[in-house]
This record gives C-alpha cells, structure tokens and sequence, in this order.
C-alpha cells in the first residue's frame, strides 16, 4: 500500500516520470502502483491520449483553484525546504494506515496538480484514490463491484477514504454498511458527476441551505473525481459558515 | 448580471413569473415553462447520439438545429458533455460565487486570466439559460422576441441583479423529430432530469408516487425538499431529485418520450417533472 501514496513524488518537485529519482529522504518513491490503480485512478480525472495543454500559460505543477482560479502558489509558504520537510513526512511514515491519514489530512499536498496539462486537478486526490483503488483490487475486488459511499465524518475507513471533512467522509468500497451510495460503473472514466447524481443521499442541506445547495450543483457539473473532491475541500474552507 | 437565486436552475416558475409582466393573462395562462438550464457559451462538439456532428464554436451560446429527440437534451444535462477536453471543461461548467450580502451570487460570467503577456486578451466566457415553453392552446406561440428581452430572475432584482438579454429563440415540432432512437430498443432508463414532485403544500395538489412504470421505490431514491411561490405565498414540494436514473417497466417508449418533454406530475407547468428516455444499449450503427 506504501507505494501508492510515493509513487507521485516526482510531481512536487517537477521531474518527468521517466527520469525521477528512486528515492527521496531514504525511501522508496516513483515505484509503479501495481493492479494498475494509478491508470484507472488517472481516467477517474483526465482524458485518454496525448494531453493538450487545456490552460494557457500554466505549466507549472501548481494547482488552479476552481472558486478562485489562482495558482495554489504562494512562494512564503512553498519554498523548497517548507515543502521538502511537509513532504518527507507524508512519505517516510512507514505506518500504511498513518501514511493515508497525513494524506487525507494535507493541504500541502493539495497545492499541487495531477498533471500539468489539468491545472484543476488535484495530486492529492489522485493519490488517495490510487490508494483506494489498490487497496479494493488487492482484496479481489473488481472495479465495476466499487461504489462511492457517504460516510458519517467519524467513519474513516483506512485507504478507502477518498475524502474526510467537518461534515462527512466519502469512501471507495463494495460494501455501503447501510450508507448512502452508487455504483461506479464499468469502467473508469471522469464519471465524478454522474456518480455523486445517482447517490440515494446526498450528505448536505441541500434544502435549506444556499452554499451547500451552489456546492451541490456545481459538483453535478464536474467530470473530474480529484477535481471534485479538491472542490469540496477548497469550498468548505472559503465559505465556512 | 451576476444572479442570486435558485442554484440548480432558473425555475419554471420564475420563468412563468418572469413572462406574466409583458403578457396578457388570456395568453399567459396557456403557457407552460420548463426550467432554465446554465450553460456556459463555450466551444462543443456534439455527443455521439446528436443529428449532428463535429465540433462547433461556441455551441454553448447558440441553439443547434433540433432533428431528433436527442437534440432537445442537448443544453438540458448540466454536466454538458459536449465540452471540449482540450479546455479547462470542469472550471469553464462551475459557477464562479461571488458572495452578496450573505447570499452566494453566481457570476454571469467566467474570466479566464491567465496571460503573462498585458496585450493578450482576457479569456471570458459568458452563462446563458436554456429553457422552453410549450402551450395548451394553438397560436399562443411563438411569443414576440421583444416580449422575451430583458426578463430577470431571481433575488435583489432591483438592483439588477438576475437580468438577461434575449441570445436565441427556435421553434420545434415535437410531432416531427426523428424517435427512431427509442424504437428499436430492448431496454431504456428513465433520467429524471428536474425533480419529480411527490407531495406539494399547494392546495388541491394531490400526493403522487413515483410513476409505475418506474422500476424503483420510492425509498430507493433521493429525495429533496423544493418550494414554489405563487401570490407571495411559499408552498413546500417534496420531490424526487433530478438527475437520478429509473429503469423503464413501460412498453411505450415514444409516446413517454413525447410526455416526458410535456413533463409528468405535479407543478409541470411549473417546470417539474421534465423526463429523458434513453436506450439501454446504443443502437449498432
């Protein structure tokens, strides 16, 4: 389970995947994430084929915010050795089970991008479902078994937590446990928005309240999985209430 | 002008609200609204179940010729599909907020800055709402265009807020579109795409279950409270959310297509109730 939280290591300090380091602070990283969860995590959020730039002028590895559409960037807080010792902490615990909850828990890590040519999409996301799907296909789990559940925000589920806030917790799994949930489909594709329209709940006051009603539909308007997640991280902390 | 209102979709009812102004009631009253869809006015290239192919500029800001019943849906789904990859579709389909006085405004517009260089122009894109009205009585429609420019939606309106210009009208037949889509098929699914109201507060609504030839229970499905206003009066709905798929238990998949546009239920006057009929399997071509 280890490699699928280094395995996207060389996207914070911008090395290709093909020249990256196999180490970083003593350990392991930019190992191929077996089961193939890292491409069926990636189709979760970008398109197939040879990417295009989709922004002009933004080929940095730092996300694009959706509510505010600037650069996560901040050169206070993000130079090199800031984010080296964020980074080594989130790398080198060797606890699985500890390593997922630095990940669910950073916002370092959501400063940066998925891929360069997808500013919107979030390297944080994208680990944590590598890890979800690694951790399901390990158990003999095929993907059209998985659904997307909407927990309670004290149940987090080691490496099938994709996202854990003040008000809920989502979860890549074959079992609901009596939860809100809707299948993934067949096969990965960016499916955020058809998915999260088929969930029996949805974990939010969508009738009485105006935020969480504008977040709703604009998540029934995203295809991206680590685009939406980062989204709703990203809107709970500029429009807390 | 950025709009304060109802997130999910200008409803039927405001559009119906929104017309009463500019029209005499013996014309108002046979008219019937669904509810507004955004849409950014951005570049697209039709599904592959559209009459037409290929990519477009700015198929967001205009309204395509419709052949086939699958045309209508085009604007209808706000995940809007037919977003090109090769953009920043995700950013360009979310509302930009931009908080007023407490409520979340949606911006009527996008900016995209993302130039180095001052002498490259912004990136804007603009939001347009598609909607459409049907009448109970011949010769009611088409209205005048004048009596469709400047409507306005939503809260604060007097200080702008909500207000609109007039982009595009059309016409369509819905006795003429091509259904060969639905005829030859062995299973379809049922998109609710706007809320399917199960109890209403307004007088004399009667209580609905889901329609029978739904293969889903009530319980299985997502559930959300809606309101209309009608003479300052706010009634509670109680509804089955949009964007949720039934499978289909009926044998008439045409004729609830063609009743689906009309939309089902109670308040479809008022927008509710708008269903999409679609094969299981594409048909092999």
């Amino acid at each position: 389970m280890i490699a699928a939280y280094r395995h996207d290591v060389h996207k914070m300090n911008g090395q290709p995947h093909d020249y990256a380091p196999e180490t970083f602070a003593g350990v392991r990283v930019n190992q191929t994430v077996p089961h193939g969860a890292d491409g069926d995590a990636s189709a979760l959020s970008r398109p197939s084929g040879q990417p295009e730039q989709t922004v002009e002028n933004h080929e940095t590895l730092y996300r694009l915010s959706l509510i505010e559409g600037e650069s996560r960037y901040d050169s206070q807080a993000f130079t090199r050795n800031s984010v080296e010792s964020v980074v080594k902490s989130l790398l080198t615990e060797d606890d699985p089970e500890a390593l997922h909850r630095a990940w669910l828990d950073s916002d370092i890590v959501s400063a940066f991008t998925e891929s360069v040519y997808f500013p919107y999409t979030s390297l944080k996301y994208h680990t944590l479902l590598v890890a979800a799907l690694l951790d399901n296909y390990r158990a003999g789990h095929e993907f059209d078994d998985l659904r997307l559940v909407a927990d309670n925000v004290e149940e987090i589920v080691p490496h099938r937590t994709v996202y854990a806030g003040e008000e809920f917790a989502l979860r890549i799994d074959i079992d609901a446990r009596g939860q809100p949930s809707a299948p993934l489909g067949s096969r990965p594709w960016r499916s955020w928005a058809s998915t999260w329209n088929r969930l029996t709940a949805h974990p939010m006051d969508t009738s009485h309240d105006k935020y969480e009603m504008v977040l709703d539909a604009n998540l029934r308007r995203i295809g991206a999985w680590s685009t939406a997640l980062q989204y709703i991280e990203d809107f709970q902390e500029v429009f807390d209430q | 002008m950025d709009y304060i209102g109802h997130p999910y979709y200008v409803s039927g009812n405001a559009i119906l609200h929104a017309l009463g102004q500019h029209l005499p009631n013996d014309v108002h009253q046979h008219l019937h609204a669904s509810h507004g869809i955004s849409v950014p006015g951005q570049f697209g290239r039709f599904p592959d179940e559209h009459s037409q192919s290929g990519v477009r500029p700015y198929l967001g800001s205009g309204l395509p010729d419709v052949g086939s019943y699958d045309d209508l849906f085009l604007m209808r789904n706000p995940t809007h599909h037919w977003l090109l990859d090769s953009r920043p579709r995700d950013a360009l389909n979310t509302h930009d907020i931009r908080p007023q006085s407490g409520h979340p405004a949606l911006s009527h517009e996008t900016v995209m800055d993302r130039s180095e260089d001052a002498h490259k122009q912004q990136q804007t894109t603009k939001w347009y709402i598609t909607a459409y009205l049907h009448a109970d009585e011949p010769d009611v429609l088409p209205l005048g265009e004048d009596l469709l420019e400047g409507l306005q939606f939503g809260g604060k309106r007097n200080y702008g807020y909500g207000i609109t210009r007039l982009k595009d009208t059309q016409v369509v037949d819905i006795d003429e579109l091509d259904y060969s889509r639905l005829e030859d098929g062995d299973a379809y699914l049922i998109e609710v795409m706007t809320p399917f109201v199960l109890e209403s507060e307004y007088p004399s609504a009667a209580d609905q279950d889901v329609p029978w030839w739904w293969n889903e229970s009530r319980q299985d499905l997502r559930e959300r409270v809606e309101k209309i206003l009608e003479q300052r009066e706010v009634y509670r709905l109680q509804t089955v959310d949009h964007g949720q798929v039934v499978k289909y238990e009926g044998d008439r998949p045409v004729e609830t297509a063609k009743s689906g546009i009309f939309r089902v239920g109670t308040h479809s006057k008022y927008g509710f109730g708008e269903l999409r009929v679609k094969p299981v399997e594409p048909r092999p071509d």
